[in-house]
């Protein structure tokens, strides 16, 4: 059974939809992008609700239909629950530097390695593979929990569920093409990575995800390039790494809004900050942080063997003293300089303690 | 093409405009503004969507104004592009990320100091290697060589 109207097999033409229409008269023009979504953000079309009472997928800037279902009570309905500056332009971002897993990695770069330094990378990948599965599970979640009115920010994270679906498959492929395979799962999902799809508030999740976890990852994919063996997979890693740093953009520019809009919120997010720190920051499911099984092939890698283990230690953690430097610098470009000074935040010992 | 100078960063960026090949899987639309830190000359540099929209020599101030700076030791701007030259692309340790993980204080830094901005050259990544990689098909001399 559906709620749209039907028609009577005969019947006489009845055009009184014509006049349902909402504004009318509309040429949105396009700019040097094409026609992108914040050049159809004009009149109605693009009036943001401060607080969306829609409940039935009414398309914003639509007519209402009285007799719509209620298809959503939407968790996510205040704006400033979930806005950014540039929700536009990152989903455009996201759309115009796709990247394929299977043909833009020089796969034929791929070369037999010594067992050790192969068994590091599998394990490595199964670890990331395993990582990547949250990153696109929880925006997803997230997605159909927020109002439709606010499309341009639920378009960033689909499409960052997309790019997570390649980060999942690229790893995949690389752990299955040399001659390897996957390795015994981390468990990294079960501790802090895991959390992540345990909070209850968008912004909770978000600085679960995007600031600290996906912040630690994109320190770890731009390593690729030093710890990649051939050509295939530094360009993985590298590119990986581009998305993660628009998937970071989003948590960053995210908390700026919402610092900005919400101040009555800052102390809520201070101790989401907390949580982050005390947990993935401190070295908990980092494979560049405290000592696990990850942490130690990283090091294979990183040294170019099991012979080479302390030298590649070393390189990791001068890897540990960036991933660490930048988390404090994108919180304080979010808005939150204060806990790096007056104490609250372990991070800034933890940096010291690297020097 | 002696390198530092407009006429090299102008050559490079015709190549770059001209062949739609050059820009590789990953190396999409974006737009930012860098500069180049080379000894004492200072590049300031626009991409526009798939086009490096302008690259001209600025002064230390214009610099301001950039999303984030590359500056690194004229020898290791000389080594990276000599590798370009000799491998049609730089190899995989003298890409720009390669060389800003080497270096302790790394190689990008935002002159605002806003790691957002910073992060635009790991988000870009590929643009900036690609512009570089372009260098391959202008003959390229160096300063030091006494040209
Ligand atoms: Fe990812
Ligand atoms: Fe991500």
């Amino acid at each position: 059974m559906s709620e749209a109207t039907e028609m009577p097999r005969e019947h006489e033409l009845d055009t009184s939809w014509m006049d349902n229409m909402a504004e009318w008269g509309v040429s949105a023009k396009p700019g040097k992008r094409g026609l992108t979504l914040a050049d159809i953000q004009v009149g109605s079309y693009g009036e943001l609700p401060k607080v969306s009472d829609n409940m039935t997928g009414r398309p914003r800037g639509s007519t209402a239909r009285p007799e719509a279902y209620r298809v959503g009570a939407y968790q996510v309905h205040t704006l400033s629950e979930i806005w950014l500056e540039n929700a536009e332009y990152l989903y455009e971002e996201a759309l115009q530097r796709q990247w394929s897993s299977a043909t833009d990695i020089p796969w034929h770069t791929l070369k037999p390695l010594p067992d050790d330094v192969e068994e590091a990378e599998c394990l490595l990948c199964t670890f990331f593979n395993e990582v990547e599965f949250v990153a696109g599970d929880v925006p997803a979640r997230w997605i159909a929990r927020t109002t439709p009115d606010y499309l341009e920010a639920r378009n960033v994270l689909s499409a960052q569920v997309m790019d997570e679906a390649r980060h999942m498959d690229v790893f995949r492929k690389r752990a299955l093409a040399n001659g390897g395979g996957l390795m015994r799962m981390s468990g990294a999902t079960s501790g802090f990575v895991g959390s992540i799809d345990l909070a209850r508030d968008f912004t909770e999740m978000s600085t679960r995800l995007h600031i600290s976890g996906e912040g630690a990852v994109l320190t770890m994919f731009r390593m690729g390039e030093l710890f990649g063996q051939n050509d295939a997979e530094k360009t993985m890693y590298r590119l990986c790494a581009q998305d993660e740093a628009r998937h970071v953009a989003f948590g960053v520019m995210h908390l700026r809004c919402l610092s900005e809009t919400a101040p009555e919120r800052r102390e809520e997010i201070e101790c989401y900050l907390d949580e982050a720190e005390d947990q993935l920051m401190a070295g908990q499911q980092n494979p560049a942080g405290r000592q696990s099984e990850s942490s130690e092939a990283l090091a294979v890698l990183l040294g170019g063997g099991i012979e080479h283990y302390d030298e590649g230690h070393k390189k990791l953690l001068v890897i540990r003293r960036r991933q660490l430097k930048e988390y404090m610098k994108r919180v304080i470009s979010a808005g939150f300089a204060d806990r790096f000074e007056n104490g609250r935040s372990p991070v800034p010992a933890q940096y010291a303690a690297t020097a | 093409m002696v390198f530092p100078s407009e006429e090299w960063f102008q050559q490079v960026r015709e190549v770059y405009n001209s062949d739609r090949d050059l820009h590789s899987g990953g190396g999409g639309a974006c737009d930012t503004t860098a500069g180049f830190s080379v000894g004492e000359n200072r590049y300031f540099i626009e991409f526009s969507g798939l086009d490096c929209a302008q690259v001209r020599q600025c002064s230390e101030e214009d610099l301001e104004v950039t999303d984030f700076v590359l500056e690194m030791p004229l020898e290791t701007w000389q080594a990276m592009l000599e590798d370009v030259q000799k491998n049609g692309k730089a190899s995989s340790n003298l890409t720009l990320n390669s060389i800003d993980l080497e270096l302790e204080e790394g190689i990008a830094f935002s002159p605002v100091d806003d790691q957002y901005r910073q992060d635009l050259f790991y988000r870009y990544n590929q643009n900036f290697q690609d512009f570089f990689d372009a260098s391959s098909r202008v003959e390229t001399t160096f300063e030091s060589q006494g040209n």
